[in-house]
C-alpha cells in the first residue's frame, strides 16, 4: 500500500461538508483561490456556510461571489467583507438581513488563525485597543502595555490553493499566494488543498516545503483551466 | 517472588507499542526505548515522524559514515535523508505539536499515576531537570503513551497511584507499555490489559504501585 | 479655473521623500501601493504590501503580521478616507460606504509603526474635505499620523494640531485652507512641494569579523544564542568572539544551556565541541533561561550544571514549546499568551491558570533580547537568511525577537542571489552578517 493524501476529484474532496460548516477559504487574487473547490461545493448544494475570508466581494473572486449569489452562505468573517463601492451580492444580503457579517482586521485575523492552529488559548496585544475592534472585549495591562485578549479562531474546514504539492500533502506555494493559505492550513480541522502540480514523495525540496504535510488531508490536483489569470 | 522472572526486552516493548500506530498517523518518538518503536512499524503501514528538532516524516537513524550534523533527531541523533521531508523551525514544531496535529506521542517516564499523569522530566535526587519538548508533547498529542520498564533500576514500581516526582501533564498517559504488562490509566485507575508471557495478574500486581483494576481474563502481550 | 491637483504618482513621489535609507514601510493598498513604483531601488527600502509581499519575498500573513506588530515597520503609508485634527483617521468614509467599515489592513500599520503617513484626495468629488475636525467613520489609527499627503499639499500633524507644510504647485495656503475641514495653521517656512527622489544608501550589514559584530554587547545585556543542542546550527565563531570580548552578567536564552560538550553527537576523538560552556567557564553569565539545561547524563554534568550547583547562575526552566511560542511572541508584539503546555505541572506555579472551553492554559510572557546570535547557512548582503535541515530550528525564531540579530554563515551572497521563495529569515530581522572562517572546525 502505498499512502497517498490525493482525491480524485475537488467533489470528492468537499463531499463531508455539511450544512452550517466553517470554512477558511484561502487566497485574494485568482491565482491564490481554491477555484475548483468552491466550484465543487456549490454544486454540492451545501448551504448556511460561514466564510472566512480576506477579500470576500471583488471581481476576480470566482468562487465566494458565486456561493453568495447562490444563498449559500449564512455569514461572512473578513477584513474587506464588501465590493470597494457601494454595490456588490454580499452587502445587499447583509442590508436585508439574509447574511451577518463580522468584520475583523486583516492582522487580528491572521493572528487568530496562527493562535488556533498552534495550540493557542488566547493572545494579548496592543493593536486594536482604542478602536471599535476593541469595544467590549477583555482587556488588561501586560508589563505596562494596555492589551486587548484576541481568542484562536478555527474552522471545520479550510479550501486552500498553493502551486505544488506531494503525495505526503507537503505544499510549495509561489509569490503571494503564500499569504493567507499558509496561515489557514493549520488553523482548520480538515485542510483540503488544490494545487497546479502534484509529485511523488520528494518532489519539492524540504527547504522549500512551506505547509508540511501534518497540517494537510486532502489535496486535489485541478490545474489551471486556462483562463485569463 | 517475581525477582526472578523474565522481562521482555526493550526491543519487544517497542514491537508491542507500534502496534498501536494507525496508519497514516504522525508520531513523535521520545528519547529511549520509544526512539526503538520505529524499527517495528509494519512495512504497509505508512506513520508520519514528527521530530521537535524542526522535521517531518524523517527518515530512520542515519548509517555510519552518514552523519550530517544538520538532519537531527531531538535526542541530537543523526538521521538519513528520506523523500518526502519538510524542515521547520521550533515555532512551527511546537505549533504542530500544541495545535493537536501530532496523532501520536511516545515518551518513556519516570512514574505514571493510575489516572494517567506523566512525570518524566525530574529525578528530585537531582535537583534539576531537563524539560526539552516533553511537557508540550503531553499537552498537546493527540495520545500520549508511554513506553518504559515497569520498575527502575533499584526495583522501584514507576506505576503508582499518584506520582511522587514532579509532573510533566496530568492525566495525559492514555496507554502504558513495560516489560512486564499493558496498561490503560482510566478516570477509576489503572486498568490491566495485557500480560508479559509468564506473568500472572497477580504478579504484575505485585510489581507496581498503583492498585490495577483486573479484569475477569486478561490477555498475553500480543507482538 | 483653480490650479491642477497632483495625479496619484506625483502623491507617491511626494510620498517616497519620506523614507530613509534601508526603512521598511509598509503600504496600503490604494494610493501607497504606488509608493515602491517611485522609490529609487538604491535606497534598499523594503516594502511590506497588504498580501504579505516584503519586496519580493511572500510571507504568510501571519509573518507579515508579526513584521508590523513586532515594531519592524519604520513608516508605514496608510491609504485614508478621513484623517481628523489629532491625527485619527478612518479608512473609509460612511458617507458613501454603508455597512461595517473594512479596515484591511490599517489598523495593524496604525498601532504598529514607527510613523504612519496618510494619503488621500484633500477633499472628494464635491469639493468636500476629507481632512474633518471630526470623523465620520470610527477610526481605524487613533493619533497616529504624523504627516498627510494630499492632492493639493502636506500637512504635519503633531498634538498642536494640523500645520500646512508643503503646497501643490500653484495652490496658496488660503486655498488648501478653504478645501480643509479642521483648523489649520499655515506654517511660516510653507514652500512649494518637492518630488525629488530620497537618495543614500542603507549602512552594510556585514561586518569584517565576529568580534567586531558583537564589541557592542553590554555587561548585563540578554542574548539568545542558537543551538538546539548538537554541533549543528551554532554560530560557534560568535560564541568564542563573545568570550574574547569578555561582557559580563550575562542572560543567555537558548535551548539548551551547552551540552554539546559532554554530549558526543558525533565530536572528533579529542577535539571538544564549542558551545555555551565557554561563557559560563568564563564567568560570564549570570543566568540562562532554557528548556535543556543540563547533560541527559548524570554521571557527566556540563558547565553548566556545575556552575549551577554551586551557586554561580540562575535558572529559569520553560519548556521548548513555550520557549519558541514566547520567542515568537516577543517578535510579533504578542505581550503574553495562554499555553496548554505544564498546565498543572511545577511550571504553572506562580502563573495565571485558566480553563477556557474546557482545556486548562497558563499565561506566559514574550520574550526580548537586546542581542541574538544565531547560525545560517548563506546569508544575502541585505540579510536574508536560508538554513540546513534541522539546524533551522530556534535560529529563525530568535532572528525577530532580539534589537541587534548577529548573524554567523557559511557563505555571503549578492542580494538578489537567493531564491525569494526560499529564504526563511527576511533580512528586516537581521542587522549584521559575519562570515564564519573557512578554517573554522566549531571544535577546540
Amino acid at each position: 500500500m502505498t499512502f497517498s493524501k490525493l482525491y480524485d476529484t475537488p467533489a470528492t474532496a468537499v463531499a463531508d461538508i455539511h450544512d452550517g460548516a466553517t470554512l477558511l477559504i484561502g487566497g485574494a487574487t485568482r491565482n491564490s483561490e481554491p477555484t475548483a473547490l468552491l466550484v465543487a461545493l456549490l454544486a454540492s448544494g451545501v448551504r448556511d456556510l460561514t466564510c472566512v475570508c480576506d477579500f470576500a466581494d471583488w471581481d476576480g473572486s470566482e468562487g465566494v461571489l458565486q456561493l453568495a449569489h447562490a444563498e449559500r452562505i449564512a455569514s461572512i468573517i473578513s477584513p474587506f467583507p464588501f465590493a470597494g463601492e457601494s454595490g456588490g451580492v454580499i452587502r445587499k444580503q447583509w442590508q436585508a438581513g439574509a447574511l451577518a457579517v463580522e468584520v475583523i482586521p486583516q492582522g487580528t485575523l491572521a493572528e487568530r488563525l496562527r493562535a488556533a492552529g498552534a495550540g493557542i488559548g488566547g493572545v494579548f496585544t496592543p493593536v486594536v485597543l482604542g478602536t471599535r475592534f476593541a469595544d467590549g472585549r477583555e482587556t488588561r495591562t501586560v508589563n505596562g502595555v494596555e492589551c486587548v485578549l484576541e481568542s484562536p479562531l478555527r474552522a471545520d474546514f479550510a479550501l486552500i490553493r498553493a502551486d505544488r504539492a506531494d503525495a505526503l500533502g507537503n505544499l510549495a506555494y509561489q509569490g503571494a499566494q503564500r499569504g493567507w493559505n499558509a496561515v489557514m492550513a493549520p488553523a482548520a480541522r480538515i485542510t483540503i488543498a488544490e494545487v497546479d502540480v502534484v509529485g511523488e514523495p520528494g518532489a519539492i525540496d524540504p527547504e522549500l516545503v512551506i505547509t508540511p504535510g501534518i497540517y494537510v488531508n486532502r489535496v486535489v490536483h485541478a490545474p489551471p483551466t486556462g483562463e485569463q489569470g | 517472588m517475581t525477582d526472578d522472572k523474565e522481562r521482555l526486552d526493550r526491543a519487544i516493548i517497542a514491537m508491542r507499542v507500534a502496534r498501536e500506530l494507525p496508519p497514516g498517523a504522525t508520531v513523535n518518538l521520545g528519547i529511549g526505548i520509544p526512539t526503538l518503536v520505529s524499527m517495528f512499524v509494519a512495512d504497509d503501514s505508512i506513520v508520519f515522524y514528527h521530530s521537535e528538532s524542526g522535521v517531518l516524516n524523517c527518515g530512520p537513524l542515519a548509517e555510519d559514515g552518514n552523519e550530517d550534523i544538520d538532519l537531527i533527531n531531538a535526542g541530537g541523533q543523526f538521521l538519513e535523508p528520506v523523500p518526502g521531508m519538510a524542515y521547520f523551525s521550533s515555532v512551527d514544531a511546537f505549533a504542530m505539536i500544541r495545535g493537536g496535529h501530532v496523532d501520536v506521542t511516545i515518551l518513556g517516564a519516570h512514574q505514571v499515576s493510575a489516572t494517567g499523569d506523566l512525570a518524566n522530566w525530574m529525578l528530585p535526587d537531582r535537583g534539576v531537570g531537563n524539560i526539552g519538548g516533553a511537557m508540550d508533547l503531553a499537552a498537546g498529542a493527540e495520545k500520549v503513551i508511554v513506553a518504559m520498564e515497569h520498575n527502575d533500576r533499584n526495583g522501584n514500581p514507576k506505576v503508582v497511584q499518584e506520582c511522587s516526582f514532579p509532573l510533566t501533564g496530568k492525566g495525559c498517559v492514555s496507554l502504558v507499555v513495560t516489560d512486564v504488562a499493558v496498561m490503560e490509566p482510566t478516570p477509576d485507575g489503572m486498568a490491566l490489559r495485557e500480560v508479559a508471557p509468564g506473568w500472572s495478574a497477580d504478579e504484575v500486581q505485585s510489581v507496581t504501585g498503583a492498585r490495577l483494576i483486573i479484569p475477569d481474563s486478561v490477555a498475553e502481550y500480543e507482538v | 479655473m483653480p490650479p491642477a491637483k497632483l495625479d496619484p504618482q506625483a502623491m507617491a513621489r511626494r510620498a517616497a521623500g519620506f523614507i530613509a535609507p534601508g526603512d521598511v514601510v509598509a503600504v496600503d493598498s490604494g494610493l501607497p501601493s504606488l509608493v515602491p513604483g517611485v522609490t529609487p531601488p538604491d535606497l534598499g527600502a523594503w516594502f511590506l504590501r497588504n498580501n504579505g509581499m516584503l519586496n519580493d519575498l511572500p510571507l504568510s500573513l501571519a509573518d507579515a503580521a508579526a513584521v508590523t506588530r513586532g515594531g519592524y515597520v519604520d513608516l508605514a503609508v496608510v491609504n485614508a478616507g478621513q484623517v481628523d485634527a489629532a491625527g485619527s483617521f478612518s479608512s473609509l468614509i460612511s458617507t458613501v460606504h454603508s455597512g461595517p467599515n473594512p479596515p484591511g489592513n490599517a489598523v495593524d500599520l496604525a498601532a504598529g509603526s514607527g510613523r504612519v503617513i496618510a494619503m488621500l484626495p484633500h477633499a472628494d468629488d464635491q469639493g468636500r474635505p476629507n481632512i474633518v475636525a471630526t470623523l465620520s467613520s470610527p477610526a481605524d489609527g487613533l493619533r497616529c499620523v504624523s504627516a498627510i499627503i494630499t492632492d493639493i499639499a502636506v500637512i504635519e500633524v503633531d498634538s498642536g494640531g494640523l500645520t500646512l507644510a508643503e503646497v501643490a504647485p500653484g495652490w496658496s495656503g488660503n486655498d488648501v485652507r478653504a478645501l480643509t475641514g479642521a483648523d489649520i495653521s499655515i506654517s511660516p517656512a510653507l514652500r512649494e512641494m518637492d518630488f525629488s527622489p530620497p537618495t543614500g544608501v542603507p549602512p552594510s550589514k556585514v561586518y569584517p569579523d565576529g568580534p567586531s559584530a558583537i564589541a557592542d554587547v553590554p555587561d548585563g545585556a540578554t542574548v539568545f544564542i542558537d543551538g538546539f543542542g548538537g554541533p549543528g546550527g551554532m554560530a560557534h565563531y560568535l560564541l568564542i568572539s563573545l568570550r574574547d570580548q569578555g561582557s559580563r552578567d550575562l542572560t543567555i536564552v537558548s535551548n539548551t544551556a551547552g551540552i554539546a560538550r559532554v554530549v558526543s553527537f558525533g565530536t572528533p576523538p579529542g577535539r571538544t565541541a564549542i558551545d555555551h560552556s565557554v561563557l559560563i567557564e568564563n564567568g560570564q553569565v549570570a543566568k540562562a533561561i532554557a528548556s535543556f539545561p543540563v547533560s541527559p547524563s548524570v554521571s557527566r554534568p556540563s558547565e553548566f550544571e556545575l556552575a549551577y550547583r554551586r551557586g554561580e547562575v540562575d535558572l529559569e526552566l520553560v519548556p521548548q514549546g513555550t520557549l519558541a511560542e514566547r520567542l515568537r511572541a516577543g517578535g510579533a508584539g504578542i505581550h503574553a499568551f495562554y499555553t496548554p503546555t505544564g498546565a498543572g505541572t511545577l511550571i504553572a506555579e506562580g502563573k495565571e491558570s485558566r480553563n477556557i472551553d474546557g482545556r486548562d492554559y497558563i499565561l506566559e510572557y514574550g520574550l526580548r533580547a537586546d542581542f541574538a546570535i544565531i547560525r545560517a547557512h548563506k546569508a544575502d548582503t541585505n540579510g536574508n537568511l536560508v538554513y540546513r535541515g534541522t539546524s533551522r530550528n530556534f535560529n529563525a525564531v530568535m532572528a525577530p525577537a532580539a534589537r541587534v540579530t548577529v548573524v554567523e554563515v557559511d557563505e555571503i551572497v549578492e542580494a538578489g542571489q537567493l531564491d525569494p521563495e526560499e529564504i526563511v529569515t527576511p533580512g528586516v530581522f537581521v542587522q549584521r552578517i559575519v562570515k564564519r572562517p573557512d578554517a573554522f572546525t566549531g571544535y577546540e
